[in-house]
């Protein structure tokens, strides 16, 4: 794949993750029932939610990354990000959701694959060595350890929305293949 | 045991090529050499009840006997060790059964399609040529993976050319070949390597309603779609005919070449009952036409 398509490829599946998710978390929080099915329910973020990268960024900053920089911190936010929801897949009681969750996290497998894909596309090496194992200490009750899957599935959603615009932009960015081998013919 | 077997064959019980040679040796028991007086060069070979020529034997040694056939095709179960001791009836020694076949020919035709089966649900079911019979109890294997990840086999039951992929992922590229091994060999089809999304057959439309308007020409349709935008945008198919007719007559494709979920039938004659139908596919083109949806009726107003 060239680099403009293995973009679009992945623009495109992060915006379908985002669309999974968001019924699949409705689902979730459902079977985690109250407070955390309900809409306006809004905790502080605990310290120990601070092991799952934070989506909340400076913009600017964020902005002002270089597009390695950018897709390096989107390859290991995922990263981390699939370790936890492979440990929430595990435990899920239902069948159905254990299913979802499932197919879920292949998706996001999928993500991981194709933001290296475009990083090696661009030339960009991958970040190196694998995502820092979940280090903080299992949740000690049952609401703790509720709490942090209701900010694990937050910062998810967070992460894609914003990786939606990161992909949209670099697509903006790249031309497409044919256009690059023009440009190349002509030893610009 | 009770009865002490007096020998016994090698290879046990061989899966052979058609068409190849092939040695077999039956191998005497010393102890019942000297009990029974017998030896080798009394040994007779049969297929089933047929004896074998003895141009087909050679005696090894005192205790083996073997028997080669230039082409395996007259072979068959059991081929079997026999004796006459002097004077005796004929005793059996030993048997095997015999399997001839073919080793398995490279898959072809391989292809694959993704039916959506409800909202969030898709399954990826692939198709292939699996060659000529091998006569052998041959497995086949539908094999996919990503870049760096594989993923569990399909592996077909009833049939051994289709498999059904329960869960598929879209958007990343996925290689996919079949895999065909039986005793005599193993296959592989050449890999197609695709994205999953570009092969889909999407649910049709569905909750088709067909309203008059105040102008006697026209009807709207509208419909659900039943795939949502973030998997693709959809292109559809508009067919329609007079009630009691049986020409169907279609809007024009570029008409209808984009997501949408209605659409104003123009051009109709006023106050005549009309039968609507749809269908979709993916907007660019890659993939199948969903089937039709269910005929919905409607009637143009007075002119």
């Amino acid at each position: 794949l060239g680099a403009g398509q293995s973009i679009q490829q992945t623009y495109d599946l992060t915006r379908y993750l985002e669309h999974q998710l968001r019924s699949l978390a409705g689902t979730y929080l459902n079977y985690l029932g109250p407070p955390f099915n309900e809409p306006d329910f809004n905790p502080p973020r605990l310290a120990r939610a601070e092991r799952v990268p934070s989506a909340t960024v400076d913009l600017d900053l964020w902005r002002g990354l270089t597009d390695n920089a950018r897709l390096a911190a989107n390859y290991r936010a995922y990263s981390r990000l699939l370790c936890y929801l492979r440990v929430l897949d595990g435990q899920v009681g239902t069948a159905e959701l254990r299913h979802r969750l499932a197919h879920f996290c292949a998706s996001l497998q999928g993500l991981v694959l194709s933001i290296g894909g475009v990083m090696s596309s661009l030339g960009y090496p991958l970040p190196a060595g694998p995502p820092a194992p979940p280090g903080a200490p299992l949740a000690s009750n049952d609401f703790l350890k509720k709490m942090d899957d209701f900010w694990l599935l937050k910062e998810l959603q967070t992460w894609l929305w914003r990786s939606a615009k990161d992909f949209n932009r670099l697509k903006k960015k790249v031309p497409p293949a044919v256009v690059t081998l023009r440009l190349e013919a002509r030893e610009f | 045991g009770l009865v002490q077997s007096c020998g016994h064959i090698i290879p046990e019980s061989p899966v052979l090529a058609i068409g190849s040679n092939f040695t077999a040796l039956c191998i005497l028991n010393e102890s019942c050499l000297d009990f029974g007086n017998i030896y080798a060069s009394q040994i007779i070979w049969k297929i089933k009840n047929r004896v074998i020529p003895k141009e087909q034997y050679r005696e090894i040694n005192r205790t083996v006997s073997s028997v080669t056939f230039n082409d395996t095709s007259s072979l068959a179960t059991p081929l079997t060790c026999n004796i006459i001791a002097d004077g005796q009836i004929e005793q059996n020694i030993y048997g095997i059964t015999v399997t001839v076949g073919l080793p398995p020919e490279k898959p072809k035709n391989l292809s694959c399609i993704v039916h959506q089966l409800s909202q969030l649900t898709y399954s990826m079911t692939c198709t292939w040529d699996p060659g000529t019979d091998t006569f052998l109890d041959t497995q086949f294997r539908l094999k996919y993976r990503w870049a760096q990840e594989s993923f569990p086999d399909c592996i077909p039951t009833d049939v051994n050319n289709s498999c059904t992929i329960p869960d598929i992922n879209f958007f990343v590229n996925v290689e996919i070949w079949v895999e065909a091994a039986n005793a005599l060999g193993k296959a592989e089809s050449d890999p197609i390597v695709l994205d999953p999304i570009d092969i889909v057959k999407p649910l049709s439309p569905h909750n088709l309603s067909v309203n008059s308007e105040i102008v006697p020409t026209v009807l709207m349709l509208s419909w659900e779609n039943r795939i949502g935008d973030p998997v693709m945008n959809l292109k559809f198919n508009i067919r329609y005919r007079i009630i009691g007719d049986t020409n169907w007559m279609e809007i024009p494709s570029e008409d209808t070449a984009s997501t949408r979920t209605s659409f104003n039938v123009q051009g109709l004659r006023p106050y005549t009952e009309y039968v609507f139908s749809i269908r979709c596919m993916k907007e660019d083109g890659k993939g199948y036409w969903s089937d039709w949806s269910e005929e919905k009726t409607g009637i143009t107003t007075e002119a």
